[in-house]
């Protein structure tokens, strides 16, 4: 196996790692959010889908379709409002 | 500033899994002292040449069956709850700011019962701080034991910075 191919087994593997990376990401983002949304003592039981808006500003889509706008305000303060 | 975020995200921490229903809010060695003065149920009153201190175990066994704690706290070390605090990954990041809303809150509910403009009693501050200790340790425990049991381990030496207007004077300062 000479270096060219070495260098091309490297670059596929990286492509294939990269969209677990993202998926990860997503995975650790919707269990903030699910922890998040328990925590304001709104019912949810488990974020299913994210939609980024901008920055720590999501809208979450919960197991029991209730969906929620969670953001931080200029406060500090994180903000869950239940959307309809 | 950062003693008092670590005491507040301590203090989350802490207070949560024994759900709170012990509103004496002394440390164990007050508990202790008030049991041996009562007529105990007959727990060769002080297993004394025991190892460690065990002295609370018999006043555990008279109050009803609720923590299993071994031993009363060791020193609290605020800082090194906070960076745990900070860095452990078994909480996310708006999980964390939203612990940290609350337990903002609850200090100032302290705040206002210490200036005498509160409706609410200790016995109310306490129920809220077990319930964020709870949430805290909730979040904790599967994923980094070893931080929520240190929470447990400091949750009655937190409460106690917290009932003390003194201390929680000095703790905001």
């Amino acid at each position: 196996m000479n270096t060219v191919t070495l260098a091309r087994l490297l670059l596929v593997a990286a492509v294939f790692a990269m969209p677990s990376f993202a998926a990860d990401d997503e995975e650790a983002l919707k269990k903030d959010l699910t922890a998040v949304i328990a925590l304001h003592g709104q019912p949810c039981g488990e974020v299913v889908a994210v939609k980024v808006l901008a920055k720590d500003d999501y809208a979450a889509t919960c197991k029991d379709k209730n969906k929620y706008h969670v953001y931080l305000n200029s406060e500090g303060r994180v903000i869950v409002e239940k959307q309809k | 500033m950062r003693v008092a975020y670590a005491a507040v995200l301590l203090l989350a921490l802490a207070a949560g899994c024994a759900g709170g229903q012990r509103d004496t809010q002394v440390p164990e060695p007050a508990d202790v002292a008030t049991q041996s003065g009562t007529p105990q149920p007959s727990p060769a009153a002080t297993p004394a040449p025991g190892a460690k201190p065990p002295a609370p175990r018999p006043a555990r066994e008279a109050v009803p069956p609720v923590a299993k704690r071994p031993v009363p706290a060791p020193a609290l070390d605020l800082n090194a709850l906070e960076a745990q605090l900070r860095e452990t990954k078994a909480i996310g990041v708006f999980t964390k700011i939203t612990l940290k809303n609350q337990v903002d809150d609850l200090l100032d509910k302290f705040r206002k019962y210490y200036a005498g403009k509160a409706k609410f009693t200790m016995a109310d501050l306490r129920r809220a701080y077990d319930l964020l200790m709870m949430k805290v340790l909730s979040l904790l425990q599967d994923e980094d034991q070893k931080l929520a049991s240190a929470i447990v381990s400091s949750r009655e030496a937190i409460w106690g910075l917290l009932a003390d207007p003194i201390k929680f004077a000095t703790f905001q300062g």
